[in-house]
């Protein structure tokens, strides 16, 4: 190899030892030859001894021997939402899903247009195995309430932490997140029946503290001050409520 | 990680102590503040206890761990910073032209001089263009073989070359101007 070119498309693989021996040797005899290439090379390897830095990128005292600990025992407190379908049986139990959603669908539209009272549970009654599927489509549809209801409120949280000085002072213009609070306090009004189902019984807990942020935040100025902005983003980072939001939603999902 | 399935704690324990530095180096690829990089170490082991069920054993572990770790990584910057897009030159002349000038001394400055080689060095890693911050940061902070790399992104193993020395020779050449300051022999 006499050209300096394609020696050095090779000096990083080289000096990671990820070249073939035939093309090693072809280098080695290359740089032999060429004081350029053992300078770009001894930059090259001036490079990865700082990338070798095991401190690099650790912040200084970090108590990591704690860390796992912690994680272990919160990971202990999440409990799996059981599969009602087994995973082996999963496509097949997406579209008994989608089936099932659409015979629902008619049966509830056949039920709006019936004239004169209806009851649904004389339905249930009256036909035998209806009860068990009716509770699996009531259990699916809470789950998707809820996750839905709380990535919206991850959405308006990201908004609020991420705010920007917009008034006159050192006001922050929160305007459409007080808008976007106080429609969320509807919804969780209306989402509160779900939250009864056992399977989002674990999200409850959360919708509630964040029902007690919509209501601070539902309350506040259009235009609000640095100081009661920032109380609402540390209780956001202190409480962890993105990645609670994170992890619950994947659960329920 | 077999022993995490069934559900061993004890080994959950060992898991995140073997993987947790690593996993938060490769992480600060992405995130400048600490406090963001922690909670998205953070998120990932939490992430990887929920989804155990779904690692299967012909899948090399450490290639699904960084493969969490990087989605969580991307998803969190996404939300909190799309504002910030400085380019490998911005470094250049934000972050060495305008450091201190330190003296070459081997007094009690050492200290100081070493934190700024780092402060250096991360911020420039920061600035490389994603692919290269992965495959860069895999390999030196995730002690990966370059084909574990290659799975981890789904990418040819051609590409990971590519972009490992693409990434190595940016690097050089920005801390060129510092040589002195990174000079590590």
């Amino acid at each position: 190899m006499n050209n300096c070119e394609s020696a050095r498309d090779l000096l990083v693989l080289f000096a990671e030892k990820e070249l073939s021996p035939e093309q090693e040797r072809r280098v080695k005899e290359h740089l032999a030859l060429c004081e350029d290439c053992r300078r770009e090379l001894s930059g090259i390897e001036s490079v990865q001894a700082a990338l070798s830095d095991p401190e690099l990128f650790l912040p200084p005292g970090y108590p990591w021997q704690q860390l796992p600990r912690a994680l272990a025992a919160r990971a202990g407190r999440i409990t799996p939402v059981p599969r009602w379908v087994p995973s082996n049986l999963r496509p097949l139990g997406w579209a008994a899903s989608l089936a099932a959603s659409v015979l629902l669908a008619v049966g509830l539209i056949q039920l709006i247009q019936r004239p004169g009272r209806v009851d649904p549970p004389a339905i249930a009654r009256s036909v035998p195995g209806n009860g068990p599927f009716l509770r699996r489509m009531e259990s699916q549809y809470a789950r998707e309430a809820t996750a839905r209801y709380l990535n919206e409120c991850q959405d308006l949280l990201l908004n609020l932490v991420r705010v920007e000085q917009d008034c006159e002072g050192d006001g922050h213009d929160v305007s459409a997140e007080v808008t976007r609070a106080r429609e969320l306090l509807q919804r969780k009004r209306m989402l509160d029946a779900e939250l009864r189902a056992p399977d989002v019984a674990r999200a409850k807990e959360l919708c509630d503290e964040l029902e007690n942020l919509l209501v601070n935040l539902s309350t506040s100025d259009d235009c609000e001050s640095r100081d009661k902005l920032q109380l609402m983003q540390r209780f956001i980072r202190k409480e962890q409520l993105f990645l609670r939001i994170d992890l619950l939603t994947s659960e329920l999902s | 990680m077999s022993r995490v399935q069934s559900g061993d704690m004890g080994a959950y324990q060992e898991l995140i102590r073997r993987y947790q530095t690593k996993v938060y180096r490769v992480i600060c690829g992405y995130h400048h503040d600490p406090e963001d990089a922690m909670e998205v170490l953070q998120d990932t082991f939490l992430k990887i206890y929920t989804s155990r069920d779904t690692w299967e054993r012909r899948t090399a572990f450490a290639a699904w761990l960084y493969r969490i770790a990087i989605n969580a990584s991307i998803d969190r910057y996404r939300r909190r910073d799309k504002a910030r897009k400085a380019s490998l030159e911005d470094v250049m002349e934000s972050q060495i032209q305008n450091s201190p000038a330190l003296p070459p001394s081997r007094g009690p400055l050492d200290r100081l001089r070493q934190q700024e080689r780092r402060r250096v060095l991360e911020n420039a890693i920061r600035r490389l263009p994603r692919r290269q911050r992965e495959v860069l940061s895999l390999r030196y902070f995730g002690e990966m073989k370059l084909d574990e790399i290659a799975r981890a992104l789904e990418c040819p193993l051609g590409t990971v070359k590519s972009n490992l020395h693409k990434a190595v020779t940016s690097l050089k050449s920005l801390l060129v101007g510092q040589k002195d300051e990174l000079s590590y022999e």
